[in-house]
């Protein structure tokens, strides 16, 4: 009996120590992460004004804004969207749905997994080599093409995991019905991994969004603001960059309040996806 | 119907009456890749009727109830010979459409498979496949599907909720009832009621012996109080092999094979 007590106040010791290290580790990692917000929202609330949302950006000394990057920023993102989607929830269900054990579907499932850890700036050279070299021009198109191929593994990978979790007999009972396999996988199993593939493909927008290294090899950066695809484009990324290693005050406070944009825009788009995605749940 | 007992120690199916059956599976052999799952079975399943399919795990009665609409051919590596005559086809025969097949034999599976979206479009969801109803003609259908499931009355008032909010017994009401929408011929039930309790087995049970007037019924259970209360006609299996069929009163109460007896009893499986 003694022995039993014994050794049941050294579970609730074991319990209590390990509790304590995974709020201590939770605590870690969210100061680190409110530092990061703190300094951002700090030194980049300063720098928010009108101009920033109505100018092109400056050079240093007189009055501009973020304008330009912010168009380029939110056309390279919807660009490599739009293609990383289409793409990504393709080739994801392919894998989950019809790959089945074939060697032709490990390997594309491989291929994806390098791309998805290939370093950012090396698909900028890829886009380069594909699309600004031949046309002698750098474009907004490459800008979008590259984040696309950032995206694309990403989504795929999240799409043809969620895809898998959905249960066999969801696909069976669909097909029991009497309905192609295709039109199961659209109208049910598309429907029933909706929030996975979301969220898969919201961390390819988070991660693009503020993507500056493969950029610098295709859509380049323009002073000016551009509407035209196969011309040269700004990008918030970018402008951070460049802006944060000059001398110059101005423009660095254009760089922090861009850094806070891409912040507040990337969480806003997060956040009412969310909200989204939950009241449909719900009907 | 005349029955007319073929007496052996080992094996024992009784005939039933030809103008009866619906579905008649003949020399059915059946291979999980390599392995070989149902040896040379050959059993008729009665018009508007319930026949169930019982036996130990692994015995084949699901693999078996997979073939009758033909769900295995979805997995490559599975594969069936013999025949399987429906109103005097055999569906087994390459170049059958499986979509129509499936259309006019229903499935309803061991856990309830509510598809994601309003109870409504789960019912709509297999007649849309087929039909373009209007939206009275719809309702219609979704009203009868879902009275004849006896789910409507307690579903009626939130048709579009969805249909993931149901409790786990009404799920699998609602699985039937999207089943039967589709005005299939034939109704397969794969163990319908072993993820539920008692109270909502008991009324599937119901449902079941209320659809007998107008389909043929195949269930496969493990509960043989529920194949001895909703069967008329009963298969045995043991080890891909049908040991003994007949009229559900004869298999459990005077069972012709000793292998059937045991189980019946509760000696085995």
């Amino acid at each position: 009996m003694a022995a039993s007590v014994a050794r049941i106040a050294a579970r609730r010791a074991s319990n209590v120590i390990f509790v304590a290290f995974c709020y201590l580790v939770t605590a870690i990692a969210l100061i680190g992460l409110t530092a990061i917000l703190w300094t951002l929202v700090a030194n980049g609330i300063g720098g928010l004004n009108l101009d920033v949302f109505t100018l092109p950006t400056p050079p240093t000394g007189e009055r501009g804004g973020l304008f330009n990057s912010i168009v380029g920023t939110i056309f390279l993102c919807s660009m490599g969207m739009a293609i990383a989607l289409t793409v990504g929830l393709i080739a994801g269900t392919w894998l989950a749905e019809y790959s089945g054990s074939s060697r032709l579907g490990a390997v594309v499932r491989f291929l994806n997994d390098v791309l998805l850890s290939a370093p950012s700036i090396l698909i900028g050279v890829f886009v380069w080599g594909v699309l600004v070299q031949p046309f002698h021009t750098f474009s907004a198109l490459a800008g979008g093409v590259a984040l696309a191929i950032i995206a694309v593994p990403v989504i795929t990978r999240t799409t043809e995991d969620v895809l898998r979790l959905q249960p066999i007999a969801l696909r069976e009972s669909g097909v029991a019905l009497g309905s192609p396999f295709w039109r199961v996988i659209q109208s049910v199993v598309w429907k029933a991994a909706r929030s996975g593939i979301l969220t898969g493909a919201l961390l390819a927008f988070a991660r693009i969004s503020g993507e500056s290294a493969p950029l610098l090899f295709t859509s380049f950066g323009n002073q000016f603001t551009n509407w035209d695809p196969r011309k040269p484009i700004s990008s918030l990324g970018q402008v951070i960059f460049a802006f944060a290693n000059t001398p110059y005050d101005d423009l660095r406070r254009l760089a922090w309040a861009g850094a806070l944009i891409v912040t507040a825009a990337v969480l806003t788009v997060i956040i009412i996806t969310r909200i989204l995605t939950r009241q449909q749940k719900r009907a | 119907m005349s029955l007319t007992a073929l007496e052996s120690q080992d094996v024992s199916i009784e005939r039933i009456d030809n103008a009866a059956i619906k579905l008649d599976v003949q020399e059915l052999d059946f291979y999980y890749g390599k392995k070989h799952a149902l040896k040379s079975v050959s059993i008729p399943f009665a018009e508007r009727a319930v026949t169930a399919l019982i036996g130990p795990s692994g015995c084949g009665k699901s693999t078996l109830l997979r073939t009758l609409n033909r769900m295995y051919a979805l997995y490559p590596g599975q594969r069936a010979t013999g025949r399987i005559m429906f109103d005097g086809e055999d569906i087994l025969r390459p170049g059958v459409n499986l979509a129509m097949l499936r259309a006019r034999i229903g499935m309803v599976f061991q856990k309830p498979t509510p598809f994601p979206m309003s109870i409504y479009d789960n019912v709509a969801f297999g007649v849309r496949l087929y039909e373009s109803l209007s939206k009275a003609d719809m309702d219609n259908r979704v009203e009868e599907a879902l009275r004849r499931a006896a789910l409507w009355d307690e579903v009626k008032d939130h048709l579009s909720a969805s249909g993931l909010g149901l409790s786990g017994g009404q799920q699998q009401r609602l699985c039937v009832a999207r089943g039967i929408a589709v005005k299939p011929e034939i109704l397969l039930l794969d163990e319908p009621t072993s993820a539920l309790d008692p109270i909502s087995s008991a009324k599937l049970e119901e449902t079941v012996t209320q659809l007998k007037s107008d389909y043929t019924i195949v269930v496969v259970t493990h509960n043989m109080g529920q194949a001895a209360r909703v069967s008329d006609y009963t298969g045995f299996m043991y080890l891909g092999e049908l040991v003994e069929f007949g009229e559900t009163g004869t298999v459990f109460t005077k069972p012709a094979t000793r292998r059937a007896s045991d189980y019946v009893t509760g000696r085995f499986g």
